[in-house]
């Protein structure tokens, strides 16, 4: 290969500069512009145009499954936008507002895409379907904000919450019909910083305070059934085969894992 | 963890190879850093001597030249901090670092 220059190249940039670069607010903006501009609520302009009918029950399932996820992107939304008051520094705080408009934006093309499947009032229908696992999650991670706790907030909304998402989301992509599966995939997107934001920060304070870990490990003891049941549940709907869940399952515990959290 | 900033000064026997990356397609980042990461084709997707698998968010990341044991390298999509080792079957993986 011919050699070319390093101009620009990320793997250069001090550790700080780098954490500089990525939490700021001028890089969310230049890397949402990749796959959000041309695309009115997570679709390519156009492409919802001539959407065939979804016959039931698979549209039933798949109005229950954007209803669920609309309560986690609810909690993300909620808990994210309260966390700036307490984050520790102006890199998380700073991310955190990036953070909240990926929210909003998740549950706005959510509630816009159950529209699209006949639901005349999309808010309501979250309400009536909501899994009840899901609002107990909900509850406990904006208790966790509350109190001000934010190892624990960010271990459960950035660690357990966006991986057990993106987990999901993937998985549905692959399954879902286009439309659906476009929505998806702009919110994958997202989600990739999320979780990345709350592995790292969780794993660099667990090296500098190990004493956390104890309380992390019983926040995850409390919300692993939970967030088990979702997933189950969330599996199920979206068809995907039960040999397929084991694997689905360790991706979504790996990132507990490296942290050094056992199953 | 070798820093690329100062290790082109301290490297061994064998030159690392250099590589011209073109854009792949990938647009979760900056444009000016795109050409540094692709998306995974899944375990059959083979990667080359200046790639690395995030095991965070599962983008490969792409440098200008060869990847060697120790170096460290930066996944832009998921924010982490990742150093270059040796999987158990002899090719190269990735590992965070939170320190």
């Amino acid at each position: 290969m011919v050699s070319s220059g390093p101009r620009d190249e990320p793997h250069r940039l001090g550790h700080d500069a780098f954490l500089d670069e990525v939490h700021s607010f001028e890089f969310w903006f230049q890397a949402v512009e990749g796959y959000l501009s041309d695309h009115p609520y997570g679709c390519v302009a156009g492409s919802d145009a001539d959407e065939p009918e979804i016959a039931e029950p698979r549209r039933d399932g798949l109005i229950t499954t954007l209803c669920n996820y609309c309560v986690g992107e609810t909690a993300a939304l909620e808990a994210a936008s309260s966390m700036i008051a307490f984050a520790p520094n102006r890199r998380s705080k700073i991310f955190l507002a990036t953070q909240v408009v990926d929210e909003a934006r998740h549950l706005e093309v959510l509630l816009h895409r159950l529209g699209q499947l006949g639901v005349t009032d999309p808010e309501a229908e979250v309400d009536r379907r909501a899994n009840r696992s899901l609002l107990a999650f909900k509850r406990r991670l904006l208790e966790l904000v509350a109190a001000r706790d934010w190892e624990s907030a960010v271990f459960a909304q950035n660690v357990i919450l966006e991986a057990m998402e993106f987990t999901v989301f993937s998985a549905h992509a692959q399954r879902a019909d286009p439309i659906t599966a476009q929505v998806l995939d702009g919110i994958i997107k997202d989600e990739r910083r999320h979780m990345g934001f709350g592995e790292n920060d969780i794993g660099r304070r667990l090296l500098e305070a190990p004493h956390i870990r104890a309380r992390l490990a019983t926040v995850r003891r409390e919300l692993d059934p939970l967030v088990l049941d979702c997933f189950e549940r969330t599996l199920e709907q979206i068809d995907v085969p039960r040999s397929e869940r084991p694997d689905l399952g360790r991706r979504y515990l790996a990132s507990v894992a490296r942290l050094g959290f056992d199953s | 963890m070798n820093d690329p900033l100062l290790d082109d000064a301290v490297e061994s026997d064998r030159p690392r190879q250099r590589f011209v990356l073109e854009e792949t397609g990938f647009d979760e980042v900056p444009k000016k850093y795109r050409r540094f990461y692709r998306r995974w084709g899944g375990p059959s997707d083979q990667l080359a001597p200046n790639e690395v698998l995030c095991p965070v968010c599962k983008v490969v990341i792409r440098s200008t030249r060869e990847l060697r044991v120790g170096d460290r390298v930066y996944c832009m999509p998921c924010m982490s901090r990742l150093v270059v080792s040796m999987s158990s079957d002899g090719s190269l993986e990735a590992i965070v670092s939170y320190g």
